[in-house]
């Protein structure tokens, strides 16, 4: 049977390289593709997931237990792109040709129908940070209302609403532009 | 109980996510049996998290997850101050500490002897020029005085007898140069 994330960390905690590599392994692609979602691009999800990692385990005895480590991981993880989206806004603000360029590796870049994708990313690109994050949670990473809650430090009932807002948001945003 | 196109629209996110209570379910699904404008609402909202959902993020790839836990140890190792091996665990401290106390105090008492003797020997015309009234005076002891400060702390009073005898020498040799 395969051990807890508690255990992983007691082992951590006692010196044991191999339980920090096995806790990595279990959660880095959860983590970087929360920060992927996010931050969309390569380059800034990979370095946001290593950082997420770095503080978690800087400060893994101020974990209380309370709540799973994966969604400790989520936490910490949120924290760190909240931030960069805020850093990355004044940089926007100095340079907006520079987000043109970022444009062009957005994570929409599949979608079928470019005008579609382009009105859909600009959408979910423009929604306030915490419904970006409440619908990155819910739609992406299949979580309940409470555990989103629990992630974004706010009730469930905040986080409905944050989840319900930004889908209308995206409804409005591509209806507005049919016909 | 009819519901109203405003209540169906409300609840047209719960709805899709099975959040409702199985009785509000009924309602909505009724309601939308009867009403194309809210059957056309729901299902553009449906269409929108289809969308987003179908949205997929690119795997990086093997070489970057195999990679990923060594570029964490790399980073971890940088944020951590290192620990000076004597310090590791299994020692204490306070042994660190007692030694730097004795030496802090061994230094001290040093400085205090260094100060009393006065100018260095190696400058021995700067002492014999300059005026006795601008020499810092050493204390003066009378016999009595001696066997005070010598009960007091021997250690000291030998320091300050020492720098009288010195003082005395360099006036011999240098005093009429």
């Amino acid at each position: 049977m395969a051990e807890s994330d508690y255990q992983l960390l007691d082992r951590y905690a006692a010196g044991d390289e191999t339980a920090f590599e096995e806790l990595i392994k279990r959660h880095q692609k959860t983590i970087y593709n929360l920060a992927y979602r996010m931050l969309e691009n390569h380059a800034d999800a990979a370095d946001l997931a290593q950082r997420t990692f770095v503080q978690a385990f800087l400060h893994h005895q101020n974990f209380k237990r309370e709540s799973s480590f994966r969604t400790w991981l989520y936490q910490i993880g949120m924290n760190l792109c909240r931030n960069a989206i805020r850093d990355r806004a004044r940089r926007v603000h100095e340079d907006v040709q520079e987000l043109e360029l970022a444009d062009s590796q957005d994570i929409f870049a599949e979608v079928a129908g470019a005008e579609l994708k382009d009105r859909l990313g600009r959408a979910i690109r423009t929604l306030p940070t915490r419904q970006k994050e409440a619908l990155v949670l819910r739609v992406y990473h299949d979580h309940a209302f409470a555990e989103i809650g629990t992630i974004m430090s706010c009730s469930e009932g905040t986080a409905k609403a944050n989840y319900h807002h930004a889908v209308d948001k995206l409804r409005r945003a591509l209806v507005s532009g049919e016909g | 109980m009819t519901m109203t196109c405003h209540e169906s629209k409300e609840l047209t996110v719960p709805y899709l996510e099975l959040d409702l209570e199985p009785s509000r379910i009924r309602d909505v699904t009724a309601h939308l049996d009867g009403c194309a404008g809210c059957r056309t609402e729901m299902e553009a909202v449906r269409q929108v998290l289809v969308r987003v959902k179908g949205v997929a993020v690119p795997d990086p790839g093997d070489r970057f997850w195999n990679e990923f836990p060594d570029k964490v140890r790399q980073a971890l190792a940088r944020e951590r101050p290192p620990i000076p091996s004597g310090l590791r665990k299994g020692m204490a401290g306070w042994p660190m500490a007692l030694a730097a106390s004795v030496l802090l105090l061994v230094g001290a008492w040093s400085l205090k002897g260094m100060f009393a003797q006065g100018p260095a020997p190696s400058q021995p015309r700067a002492v014999a020029q300059a005026p006795r009234a601008a020499e810092p005076e050493l204390p003066q002891f009378a016999e009595a005085d001696w066997h005070e400060f010598w009960d007091e702390d021997p250690d000291m009073a030998l320091v300050e007898m020492a720098a009288g005898l010195d003082r005395q020498a360099v006036d011999r040799l240098f005093g009429d140069i």
